[in-house]
């Protein structure tokens, strides 16, 4: 992942100063213990905006962590920077009864840096304490403070952390002057109170006595379980710029205006880029000869310091050192391609991050930047980071979602390429030669496409040797001799890769009496069933959306017929489909298999009928042909 | 078992030295000059299992020397460093991003990093394009009190770009020197390490790995650290040409065991006009210090807090075993470990400890040593080098140990003690420390010597199933599960990690796909010394299957080894499980009066030379009942690459003899 807003995790929200401090786990209801492994036992945030530039947040948490599968949440690990202090900490242990066991000192806190793992340098730290305590249960509670000397977006909010944690209560407030102009998203149904105290207003929302939810597969997220607050200024203030957010075109003409001026190139590259494209035809040829450039002299690297986090680094600079992040290589392609004529607009995008919400405009909804380069017919989005993304092919987790298209005339929403399921296809074809003591000899050959490309693509970077290992600890089929393989990008503009693999494989039939027994589906078998999740709550999704297709063929050894081969099956649902269809002809088993995997998001109280439908792909999957010696 | 430990250190230090690249016998010349690129750099290529490097180290030249510091007057290390490699492909630019850690202590001793130059050359149409590193491409990292990261990017990097880097540390903790390690991810061409030590001083040198370094030189210098003062230094050159890269591999202690590689730790001091300072020079040395040091002997001593709680741990106990579980089980029931390793205590006093109810492996473990002395039982630290931190070397050094645990002996028995998991029973150790050996100390005798912690008793895992087959293909019954040993602990651990029962059981079903769980029981969850039993009332569905008149089902059911754990065609290292492992199968079916077994598949027994491990299989039938017992047994927690072969040719016979289905025909 390239990530470039240097700050933009939703910081948990923080809050003011407890009147209750009797901790006896005695008194946590019945109701908020089923399923829970930590309690939230009461947590306050207080965000105070004293201007535009400025704002202090107090916050306030006590938690009882029950088990030891709660002891993730047993720790304080606050993020700062030099634009937000944090000072004035304060942390508790107490045991089961509510007895104070002790107060830690503030050598006992640590501090050190916090860089993410793309990043080479950022100016974010964190505070970090890690409670102890022997026995189960125990409580924990901390307070600090934090002062904001420069405000993108305020800290959200949410009552819940995550699958297991119930809520005993938990308030967010923020406060405000009357003309301080703030927008902000709330959970459905959440009640926001406001006060007016003078020249302030006041918003509270709280939330109390909350269950907990035990984990759940292939949740979307614990949205339409929790409360929660997301909110933003309006005009803002930070690191010596300002500006407006109230919508996305005037969020993108912030963008716009920082990065004015940074797009001129050195004479000597301007010259490059003439000579580079001084054969090409059409504007599709430029941008491929420019892209492929960016690819062969260019690296990925980040450094994310104060409003260096949103404004590229200039493309003269990065035509002197050929690196730089996503947003400086993103600039750097624009400024090529300005220099053959060619538009293009910066795009802020949430990489692998929901979409842009159209209506509600806001710091930390994106972490990434592309570039688009509008056309009358094919609009083509270049991801700027790869090194080997053919051109266009933004990747599964770029594709399919609203983004910012920062213009001259401000932001506009627009929507990256979807890839259907049928686009990211596996198609396989595999010959099996079997012998009598049931070893056989495997040719495979595949196709994968757009997200399943994606997905292997990195076996064409591995070593001989590392390849080799791979190949084998990964083959479904267990391999006793690879004879040859080879991964292949045909054509680098496109994203299609090819695999050939050639193995004797150690036995695949087993006996079983005087019959010999073959799964006929020995590849892309469908192992297991998901677990049923009685009275489900959140929505869930497949991963992506995919479409596998199987042939195989088994040539069986003299002197055996088939004795017994499953009948064909066909399963379909609103999940995708599936079908199996097996043959006989002469001396060979033709085997077909198709999967079709949608990649829509389904209600909770769907989810037992797509464990049926996967019980029946399992079903299928493990049906057995039998042979037997002709007589 | 002393016997056992030896056996393991003769196997270590006869380490063979195979390659497939013969030193090559250039002794030319080399020049390490900074900018200064041969033409001939740039086609430097890469064959045979590297081919398809990332980059191609071109040098790595270390030198270590010593100098006086005109700030402290005391004599400090320079550690110089200058590396060159060739960027074969894109998955080599990481290379060009580089750091360098230095230390600080609380005090004011620290490391600088004096000097730092790098660049990037690239041939741009037959000429040579030097980019220098940028100053704006020069980071501080504050990690945190104790460290200080440097960074650096280098611009303009391409396939076929040659970078290099050179910089200079001035370190004040001369206790331990920068090593050196001569092979890394990518081949090597030629690394070397040159080390020039003051006669003052006196270095204990750790050499290691599975690759044969050569050491050229070893001669007296004339060295000048004080003006005036004409003194010597003894200088070793190692070095070694034509290192292919080091690749990872499965069940290793750690893959640095492997690497070959030089550590220094200093031995002695001995200045003129001063007397001779011995720093662990031997292992008495070694125990004379420790057992002195008041973060590890005399933490022992200190008895104040062992003297207020002991009568009431005890209660009058007499019996010897009894006492030191009770002790034991305090120390696990009322202090945490922190999940830092360390053989010092970080208080000085155990009191501190049992008021913080946390610490390190050293806090606890030298607090149980004290209650433990405190309530007269003979008890000894043993030091350990955990896997994670390598194999130690075997001869004195202090250094290479970060852990300690307690031995206490009792009758015949040696009962080895870690109070750092409230679930290890007396007498067993983490799968960390299972480094082959330790060493132990006496401080009244001063006397030490190397044990061996090979466990005892195997790690084992009993499986019954007892079924009844309907006409349905359904199978009913009961499942009984029995865990010793490793599989025990692994278990407790599992089942205490999760939040509640039912989610355990979600979790026990998650790969059974067909299995309906009901009545579930876990027995002696919390008595360690204890068989740890699991029964269950189950259905299965979905595992019988029909086929035309035949019924058939692979008999293991859900316990059946379906892959082979060792898949690969070679093993260039020993294969280290930690410990050895039982599992045994025992399932009876009985099916309807109306089918008939087809034909059973043939029982088997399969060995390993010397009976290092077997397979066994057997198949009994009467009347419509049928039973299937089956055991795997890896006897040993250690084999060698040559052995890697039958273990994998006894794990393809397990898979391939469990798969075999049993067949029944149904009458009429």
């Amino acid at each position: 992942m390239r990530y470039y807003l240097s700050l933009a995790f939703g910081l948990l929200a923080m809050g003011s100063a407890f009147a209750q401090t009797d901790y006896d786990v005695a008194k946590i209801p019945d109701n908020l213990k089923k399923d829970a492994v930590m309690v939230v036992r009461n947590e306050e945030s207080f965000f105070d905006v004293k201007g535009l530039g400025s704002a202090r947040m107090d916050f306030k948490v006590a938690m009882t962590i029950l088990n030891k599968a709660g002891e993730e949440y047993s720790e304080m690990a606050e993020v700062y920077d030099k634009f937000s202090s944090i000072y004035n900490i304060k942390a508790t242990l107490y045991d089961a009864t509510g007895k104070k066991i002790k107060d830690y000192k503030s050598s006992d806190i640590k501090d050190q840096s916090l860089i993410s793992d793309f990043s080479i340098f950022e100016d974010n730290r964190l505070k970090l304490l890690k409670f102890v305590s022997v026995n189960y249960p125990y409580t924990i509670e901390y307070s600090y403070s934090q002062d904001y000397n420069g405000i993108l977006y305020f800290p959200s909010w949410r009552d819940i952390k995550g699958f297991g944690v119930s809520v005993e209560k938990s308030s967010y407030t923020i406060q405000k002057a009357k003309n301080y102009k703030m927008r902000y998203l709330t959970s459905r149904n959440l009640q926001t109170d406001s006060v007016i105290i003078g020249e302030k207003v006041q918003y509270k929302w709280k939330s109390a006595n909350v269950a907990a939810v035990a984990s759940e597969p292939l949740s979307t997220g614990i949205d339409n379980i929790s409360a929660w607050v997301k909110a933003s200024p309006n005009q803002f203030e930070y690191d010596g710029s300002s500006g407006n957010f109230d919508n996305w075109q005037n969020f993108g003409s912030w963008l716009y205006n920082l990065n004015q001026g940074g797009n001129k190139l050195p004479e000597a590259t301007k010259l490059m880029v003439q000579n580079l494209i001084k054969d090409a035809k059409t504007p599709k040829e430029k941008i491929r000869i420019l892209y492929n450039h960016l690819q062969q002299n260019t690296r990925y690297v980040s450094v994310q310091l104060g409003i260096g986090g949103f404004r590229p680094i200039l493309a003269e600079k990065v035509a002197q050192v050929n690196y730089g992040d996503c947003k400086a290589l993103s600039n750097y392609m624009k400024a090529l391609l300005n220099e053959a004529g060619i538009a293009s607009n910066l795009i802020v995008i949430g990489n692998d991050m929901p979409s842009l919400n159209p209506n509600y405009s806001s710091m930390g909804q994106a972490n990434h930047m592309i570039l688009c380069v509008p056309m009358p017919k094919d609009t083509t989005f270049l991801e700027c980071t790869s090194q080997y993304k053919p051109m266009g092919f933004v990747g599964y987790s770029n594709s399919d979602r609203n983004v910012l298209m920062v213009t001259e005339n401000g932001g506009k929403i627009v929507h990256t390429p979807a890839y259907n399921p049928k686009e990211n296809y596996q198609i396989r074809k595999t010959k099996i030669t079997l012998a009598e003591d049931g070893t056989a000899s495997s040719e495979i050959r595949s196709t994968y496409g757009n997200a399943q490309f994606e997905e292997n693509f990195s076996m064409t970077l591995m070593e001989p040797v590392e390849l080799r290992k791979r190949i084998i600890e990964d083959s479904p089929i267990p391999v006793a001799e690879l004879t040859s393989y080879k991964y292949l990008q045909p054509d680098k503009t496109v994203p299609v890769l090819t695999e050939e693999i050639n193995f004797k494989t150690n036995p695949i039939l087993t006996k079983g009496g005087d019959k010999l027994f073959l799964v006929v589906i020995q590849i892309n078998r469908r192992e297991s069933v998901p677990l049923k999740v009685e009275n489900r709550k959140t929505y869930f999704a497949v991963p992506f959306g995919y479409n596998d297709d199987d042939e195989i063929s088994y040539i069986l050894p003299k002197g055996y017929n088939v004795e017994f081969l499953p009948k064909d099956i066909t399963i379909t649902s609103e999940f995708g489909s599936y079908t199996a269809k097996f043959s006989v002809k002469d001396n060979t088993i033709v085997y077909n298999r198709t999967q079709t995997m949608n990649n829509k998001k389904y209600a909770p109280e769907k989810y037992g009928e797509y464990v049926d439908f996967y019980k029946k792909i399992y079903q299928a999957d493990k049906q057995k042909a039998v042979l037997a010696k002709t007589l | 078992m002393q016997k056992n430990a030896l056996k393991f250190l003769t196997l270590m230090l006869c380490i063979g030295v195979g390659s497939l690249y013969a030193q090559t016998g250039q002794n030319v010349k080399r020049e390490f000059k900074f900018g200064k690129i041969a033409p001939a750099e740039f086609e430097t290529k890469v064959s045979g299992a590297d081919s398809s490097a990332s980059a191609v180290k071109l040098f790595d030249v270390g030198e270590c020397y010593f100098e006086i510091s005109p700030s402290s007057s005391g004599f400090i290390y320079v550690f110089e460093r200058h590396i060159r490699y060739k960027i074969l492909n894109k998955n080599g630019y990481d290379l060009a991003n580089f750091k360098v850690e230095l230390y600080k202590s609380s005090g004011s001793a620290k490391e600088d990093l004096n000097y730092m130059d790098a660049a990037t050359y690239n041939m741009v149409d037959g000429k040579m394009v030097t980019s220098k590193l940028n100053k704006d491409a020069k980071f501080t990292e504050e990690f945190n009190k104790n460290y200080v990261i440097k960074k650096f990017a280098l611009p303009n990097v391409k396939e076929g770009s040659i970078i290099e880097f050179k910089y200079r540390i001035k370190s004040d903790f001369i206790f331990t020197l920068r090593g050196w390690k001569f092979q890394s991810s990518v081949p090597t061409l030629w690394s070397e390490y040159n080390v020039r030590i003051p006669e003052y001083f006196n270095y204990k040198t750790n050499m290691s790995g599975y690759y044969q370094v050569d050491h050229p030189l070893h001669q007296n210098v004339n060295a000048s650290y004080i003006a005036g003062v004409s003194s010597n230094a003894v200088y070793d050159k190692y070095c070694v040409a034509n290192i292919p890269a080091l690749k990872d591999e499965p069940y290793v202690t750690t893959m640095d065991d492997y690497n070959p590689k030089i550590e220094f730790e200093l031995r002695a001091t001995n200045f003129p006009g001063d007397v001779y300072h011995d720093y662990n020079g031997s292992w008495s040395k070694i125990i004379n210090e420790l057992a002195q040091d008041e973060n590890f002997g005399a933490y022992i001593n200190k008895n104040s807090y062992a003297k207020s709680v002991l009568p009431g741990i005890l209660k009058g106990e007499k019996d010897t075993l009894a006492t030191v579980k009770l002790i034991f089980n305090y120390v696990k029931n009322n202090v945490k470990w922190d999940k830092h390793y360390s053989k010092y205590s970080d208080a000085t006093n155990p009191k501190t400890l049992f008021e913080k109810k946390t610490g390190s492996s050293g806090d606890i473990n030298l607090a149980l040593l004290s209650l433990l002395k405190e309530a007269k039982i003979e008890a000894y630290p043993v030091l350990i080098s955990t896997r994670e931190n390598g194999m130690h070397p075997g001869y004195p050094l202090i250094s290479a140990f970060n852990n300690v645990i307690a031995v206490t002996q009792i009758g015949n028995q040696l009962y080895f003690l870690d109070a750092t998991d409230k679930d290890l029973p007396a007498g067993m150790l983490d799968y960390e420390n299972l480094s082959h050996q330790g060493y132990y100390m006496d401080f009244k005798t001063f006397n030490g010597k190397w044990l061996s912690t090979e466990p005892s008793i195997a790690s084992e895992k009993i499986f019954v199933y007892n079924m009844v087959l309907d006409k349905e293909h359904k199978l009913s019954g009961k499942i009984n599960q029995y865990s010793k040993g490793y599989s025990a602990l692994n278990l407790r651990n599992k089942y205490r990690k999760t939040n509640n029962e039912t989610e355990f059981i979600k979790d026990l079903k998650k790969d059974k796909t067909g299995l309906e769980v009901s009545a579930y029981k876990i027995d002696n969850l919390d008595n360690l010394d204890e068989l740890l039993s699991e029964s269950m009332d189950v259905v299965i569905e979905d595992n019988v299957e029909e086929a035309g008149n035949l019924v058939y089902f692979t008999p293991l059911l859900f316990e059946r080894t379906k892959e082979n754990l060792f898949k690969l065609e070679e093993r260039k290292f020993p294969v280290d499980f930690a410990y050895p492992f039982k599992e045994s199968y025992r399932i009876t079916v009985n099916f309807p009066e109306d089918y008939e077994i087809d034909k059973l598949p043939k029982g088997g027994i399969y060995k390993l030379p010397e009976e290092n491990g077997t397979f066994t299989i057997n198949y009994i039938s009467e009347g419509k009942t049928l039973m299937i017992k089956s055991t795997i047994n890896v006897n040993k927690s250690f084999y060698t690459p040559e052995e890697y072969f039958d273990l994998k040719e006894l794990f393809k016979a397990v898979v391939e003899k469990q798969a075999e289905q049993i067949v029944f025909k149904k009458k009429g």
